[in-house]
């Protein structure tokens, strides 16, 4: 049996805020302060900069087959 | 070089050729996670495909060119691309080898752990949130914040299921207050209860139900590696060359699996086998948090029900 999709109530502007706060604040930890900046940009904003830094990336040669480890 | 944007208008393309035939995909995993604003990079394209139309994205693909390279089937690990092992949760693999990259796709017809059909639920040319979330409960811890970053989503969107989705005690003490929380997603996510109740163990329940998700895929994993051996000796002596014909390739994959490669294992193995499996190896942290442990039937129904 498929599961019913229970809906919310609409919020508020200031509670939408709020939950973006949040939002933020969980991108900041878990991937870090520059990325969550990127992924709060506007879409076509955030696209054409990814796309700039990917193909920025394998032009200096990063290998993206490889994970990332930080910097050591 | 190959652009970034080149691949990604590559594979937008193929997805279009397909539902220009009438057929019905969509990308998930981590290509919807960069459209969906919580990843930045993704080294391949994952697919969702109906299991009927398995033939027209055959088709695409056979038409297809990225530069002057043509589609292959990637690996010996790769079922065909049809209907038949795409309904028993195989997965086929394709690569375009270009003198500068290459592009890859990994096909699908069962979203992995998906709890509703992701047919009836997309995004334009991508899978909906809801089924990407589920898709990223694997056996990698990199995987699970995506998911909790897509559940927040959900919430903020006003879909209840992103409850279902969120994986980090911060924020889920926050959302709870900030978001209600209706009892049918309580009692189908029964450790949420500690979150509103401000209780600090919430912390170690979410430890315990990543581990009890890692173990489920991991089995599952493990059910199809063993269940693919028979099949990949075989399509290893087949000598089949990348710059074979993807057709020739696909009739000599379907040859293989038709002699090696069980429809289902999992159905075969089943479901309660696992499930026992996933929950000794719980049993090991502390009996009280088995309780607390979704019921995670609903996430293989369509895998085990298919006709």
């Amino acid at each position: 049996m498929i599961p019913e999709i229970p809906e919310l109530a609409p919020l508020t502007p200031e509670a939408l805020a709020q939950i973006r706060e949040i939002e933020y604040n969980f991108h900041v930890r878990a991937f870090g302060e520059e990325m969550a900046r990127v992924n709060f940009m506007p879409q076509e904003v955030r696209m054409r900069y990814l796309y700039e830094i990917i193909d920025h990336a394998v032009a200096k040669g990063v290998n993206f087959d490889r994970p990332s480890t930080g910097v050591k | 070089m190959i652009c970034q944007s080149e691949l990604d208008r590559f594979y937008h393309g193929l997805i279009t050729d397909v539902h220009a035939r009438g057929g019905m995909c969509a990308i998930t995993s981590g290509m919807a996670c960069v459209q969906y604003r919580v990843a930045q990079s993704t080294k391949d394209c994952d697919l969702l495909c109906l299991k009927r139309d398995a033939r027209s994205l055959l088709e695409v693909l056979q038409a297809s060119s990225f530069g002057d390279s043509k589609c292959s089937y990637r690996g010996n690990l790769t079922a065909p691309l049809d209907e038949r092992w795409l309904a028993g949760g195989w997965t086929s693999h394709f690569r375009w080898r270009h003198a500068e990259g290459e592009a890859r796709l990994d096909v699908f017809g069962i979203a992995p752990r998906g709890t509703i059909p992701w047919e009836r639920e997309t995004n334009g040319l991508y899978a909906h949130r809801h089924t990407v979330a589920e898709m990223k409960r694997t056996k990698r811890s990199k995987d699970w914040p995506f998911a909790t970053a897509l559940g927040v989503q959900m919430l903020a969107e006003g879909d209840a299921r992103g409850w279902l989705h969120i994986f980090d005690a911060e924020v889920l003490f926050d959302m709870a207050e900030k978001r209600e929380c209706p009892d049918a997603i309580r009692q189908r996510r029964p450790m949420l209860q500690l979150a509103f109740n401000h209780d600090p163990r919430l912390r170690t329940a979410l430890v315990v139900e990543i581990h009890f998700w890692h173990e489920l895929d991991r089995i599952r994993m493990r059910i199809y590696e063993q269940a693919i051996r028979p099949y990949r000796a075989s399509v290893t002596r087949e000598h089949l060359r990348a710059e074979c014909d993807l057709t020739v390739q696909h009739q000599a994959r379907v040859r293989c699996a038709e002699q090696n490669l069980p429809i289902n294992p999992l159905a075969a193995y089943g479901f309660e086998n696992m499930l026992t499996e996933a929950l000794d190896s719980v049993r090991d942290l502390g009996e009280k948090w088995l309780r607390l442990l979704p019921d995670v039937r609903e996430n293989f129904e369509e895998l085990l029900n298919d006709p």
